[in-house]
Order: structure tokens, then C-alpha cells, then sequence
């Protein structure tokens, strides 16, 4: 069992290529979920409410502390524990079995996006001059106002490049479901490296896949950072 | 079937038991990662012909490419590839593996580090150097690397932590680090939960990354009372 065989690794590529959409999914998903959540957290922080502002930073200190393959055997472990025991407190009649391994990964994928995206979030928003909150307050907008129209906008281009990064570290970190039985391209990978003794073909084709997933992925966000900042240009030129 | 405090006092200390072969795995990974980023930072910083080629497409690989992954290549596809060619390392030990890939990652992001802070600091402060009589050595000894030291420090920490946290992943190959010792656990203790093993173990991580913190923010802090010192 000496030498690549070529001719194996490319019958693979279809195979293996079936892993993508779940690759993305979980990307995708962990994305968006922990966005929304990280701005509700990063928002937390900012104004410093009480309690919710403490227990915030333990949180972003606890999953940016932790390994991710921990946290996600924690909630691989922990989920069904939880519905079992809010069964048995509320007398629900919820079935475990609900938290297959693909929500669970998304879950867990979105918890752990969160505690980074807080961060990222947050350094926008406070980046964003004070004086174009109190602009927006003073043509008459309320905070949310305000917020929505002027800060966010202005914050999201500033978060761009760091957004970018962390999309590219979720589609590798997403590599690691496989260990919570998630058939993405590298759940695919293993099974086929295990069958036949190709590991040094099959794992280097799923490498190659992750990597041109990566440069595709880094070429799409290099243009939308290139539009997003040629707007912004505009804007104080005109100005 | 009460999980009481001293049970979790028992985990915790079967956890702590395979601290040292995480410990090692970090600090051994930690000192080549940093020969290998040095040397890939200076062959990009002199743009040394085909080197400097291959570094940048060994940087894209390794930034691009899940780690897992990158570990399965090294403990599975290197010995097949050597023995192609008549070498046989199938019976060099899992760690060696482990710190192979471990160094090759961590030296990727090093490296950009080092280049970074090395051309952070200004050229006319090697000008200056050499205005008053220094060799580049010299210079670099005395002028460069303190102050690209102070500019690389906290991406440093931040990488010693993410290694950490990678080191986790050494299980998936065999090792029986902290998240090797489940198993092990599981069969010592009656009616321990996994989900209680795996809290346990974020725990004792959690602690050691906030332990890493400290010392890196302590080693900043002394640094910058230095630098003030100087400047005043």
C-alpha cells in the first residue's frame, strides 16, 4: 500500500464534494446566528447593563477560552440532558432526539461564533465617532434611530475585514463536526481514508477542497469590502 | 444519582493528571513554531528567489486548511509517502506527529507576526544604527528586535493560546492528553456523565488560557515601563 494513487484521489472528488453544503450550512448558520447575537451582547457591554454586562464577558471569556472540539462534545453531551431535565421539571413530553447532531452542531457552532463576533461588534460600534449619535439625536432621531441609520451602517464597514476572517476561520473550524458524526467534507473523508488505507490521497484532496473554499471565499469578501469601501469614499468626498 | 462537589474535585484531578503532556505538547510545538516562523519571516522580509515562493504558498495552505485536517496529513500521509520511498516511520511516536504539525501551523502565523513587528519598526532607526558605527547584527540585537519584541507580544500570546486550544485536537490521533483521559475516567468512575467529564475539562483549559493571559499581559506591562523610561 505504497505510493498516491491519482487515479484514486480524483474518483474521490465527487464524494467528497457532497460534504460541501454541510461545510457551508454550518459556516452559513454559525455566521448569521452569531451575529445577531454577538450584536445583542456587543450592545450589552457598550451600555454596560447591569448584570447581563458581567455575565457577557464570562461568556466571551469561557468560549474564546475553551477549546471548540470541548465545547462542542459539551453540548453534543449537555443538550439532550437539558430537554430531559426540562421533561421532567415542566412536564413537558419534548423528545431528546430533537438535538440531532447537525442542531447541535449548529447550536454549538453559533454559541462559539458569538463570543468572537461580541468583540468584533463591539470594537465597530465604539469605533464609529460619538458626534454622529448626537447628530443623529439632534435632526430629531431617537437612539434606535440613530442607531439603525447611522452607527450600524458606518460600523458594519469598519467590521468588514475582521467579519471576513472570521467567516474563513468558521469554514475551518466547521472540520470539526465530524466529530459529532456531521458527514462534511471531512466526515466524508474519514470514512473513505478508513476503508481503503488512501489516507495520504482522500485527506489531501479534502485538503485541497478547504482550501480553494477558502481562497473562493476570500475573493467574494475582498470585492464586497472593495464596494463597501468605495461607497464610503464617495460619501466624504462629496462631503 | 447526586453529582456532589467532591465528585467533581475527583474529576478535576484526573483531568489535572494529563496536564503535563498538554503542557509539553504546547511548549515544544511553541519553541519550533517560533524557529520555523523566523526563519519564513526572513526569507519573505529579503524576498529570497523560490524560498520566498514557497513560503507564500505554504502560508496559504497552512491559513487555509483546517488544522485537523493538516494533522491527519502529517500522521497518516507522511509515512505512506515516505514509504514509497523505503522509509519507514510508522513506528516514530504519536508525539512527534503531533508537535510536526503543531509547528509547521503555529510557524505560518508567527511568521506574519514577526515580519509585521520586524517592519514596524522604522528604517531610519537601522539608518540610525548604522550612522553611529553599528554593524546590521548589532542593530539588530539592540535596536530592531527589543522594539518589534514589544510590537509582536500580545499576537505572540494570542497565538500561544490558540496553540493550546489546538492542542485539544491531539486526541483524534491517539494521544492521551486531557481529552484522551475520558475513556480512562469513565471507566473509574460509576455514574459520571460525559457531559460533566467535558465541563471539567473546559474548565481546566479556561484556567490555563486566563493563566497565559496574565503572564502575557504581566511581561507588557514591565516591557512598557522600559520603553517610558527610555523615552523620558
Amino acid at each position: 500500500m505504497a505510493g498516491i494513487d491519482l487515479q484514486f484521489a480524483l474518483e474521490q472528488v465527487p464524494k467528497i464534494l457532497q460534504g460541501v453544503p454541510y461545510t457551508l450550512l454550518v459556516t452559513i448558520v454559525a455566521m448569521i446566528v452569531g451575529l445577531v447575537i454577538g450584536t445583542i451582547l456587543a450592545f450589552f457591554r457598550i451600555y454596560r447593563v447591569p448584570v447581563l454586562h458581567q455575565l457577557t464577558v464570562l461568556f466571551v471569556s469561557f468560549f474564546r477560552g475553551t477549546p471548540l472540539i470541548v465545547q462542542l462534545f459539551v453540548f453534543f453531551y449537555g443538550l439532550p440532558m437539558l430537554i430531559l431535565s426540562l421533561n421532567d421539571t415542566f412536564q413537558w413530553g419534548l423528545n431528546p432526539d430533537i438535538m440531532s447532531p447537525l442542531v447541535i452542531a449548529l447550536i454549538a457552532y453559533s454559541i462559539n461564533s458569538a463570543s468572537y463576533l461580541t468583540e468584533v461588534v463591539r470594537s465597530a460600534i465604539q469605533s464609529v465617532d460619538k458626534g454622529q449619535l448626537e447628530a443623529a439625536k439632534a435632526v430629531g432621531m431617537t437612539t434606535f434611530q440613530g442607531m439603525y441609520r447611522i452607527i450600524l451602517p458606518q460600523a458594519f464597514v469598519t467590521a468588514l475585514p475582521n467579519l471576513g476572517n472570521h467567516f474563513i476561520m468558521l469554514i475551518k473550524a466547521s472540520a470539526l463536526a465530524f466529530t459529532i458524526g456531521i458527514m462534511d467534507v471531512l466526515g466524508i473523508s474519514r470514512v473513505i481514508a478508513n476503508d481503503g488505507y488512501r489516507f495520504l490521497e482522500t485527506y489531501l484532496v479534502a485538503a485541497l477542497i478547504y482550501w480553494l473554499l477558502s481562497i473562493i471565499f476570500e475573493i467574494i469578501l475582498a470585492r464586497i469590502e472593495k464596494r463597501a469601501r468605495t461607497f464610503e469614499g464617495r460619501a466624504s468626498n462629496t462631503a | 444519582m447526586t453529582f456532589g462537589l467532591s465528585d467533581w474535585i475527583n474529576i478535576l484531578g484526573q483531568v489535572l493528571d494529563r496536564l503535563p503532556l498538554t503542557l509539553a505538547m504546547l511548549v515544544v510545538s511553541l519553541i519550533f513554531a517560533m524557529l520555523i516562523g523566523i526563519v519564513i519571516a526572513f526569507i519573505r522580509i529579503e524576498k529570497i528567489p523560490v524560498l520566498h515562493q514557497l513560503a507564500t504558498v505554504y502560508l496559504s495552505f497552512t491559513r487555509s486548511t483546517p488544522l485537523i485536517v493538516q494533522l491527519f496529513l502529517v500522521y497518516f500521509g507522511i509515512p505512506q509517502l515516505l514509504l514509497t520511498f523505503g522509509i519507514d516511520i510508522n513506528h516514530w511516536s504519536r508525539f512527534v506527529f503531533v508537535v510536526i504539525t503543531f509547528s509547521l501551523h503555529t510557524g505560518a502565523y508567527l511568521s506574519e507576526v514577526f515580519r509585521s513587528s520586524y517592519l514596524s519598526v522604522g528604517k531610519e532607526q537601522l539608518e540610525a544604527a548604522y550612522s553611529v558605527g553599528m554593524t546590521y547584527p548589532q542593530a539588530l540585537r539592540r535596536i530592531l528586535i527589543p522594539q518589534a519584541f514589544r510590537v509582536a507580544l500580545p499576537n505572540v500570546g494570542n497565538h500561544t493560546i490558540e496553540l493550546l486550544k489546538d492542542t485539544a485536537l491531539a486526541f483524534t490521533i491517539g494521544i492521551i492528553d486531557i481529552m484522551g483521559q475520558v475513556k480512562l475516567i469513565l471507566g473509574n468512575n460509576y455514574g459520571v456523565g460525559m457531559f460533566q467529564i467535558y465541563v471539567a475539562i473546559a474548565v481546566v483549559y479556561w484556567i490555563i488560557c486566563i493563566l497565559i493571559e496574565l503572564v502575557i499581559l504581566w511581561i507588557e506591562r514591565s516591557q512598557r515601563k522600559k520603553h517610558a523610561g527610555i523615552s523620558n
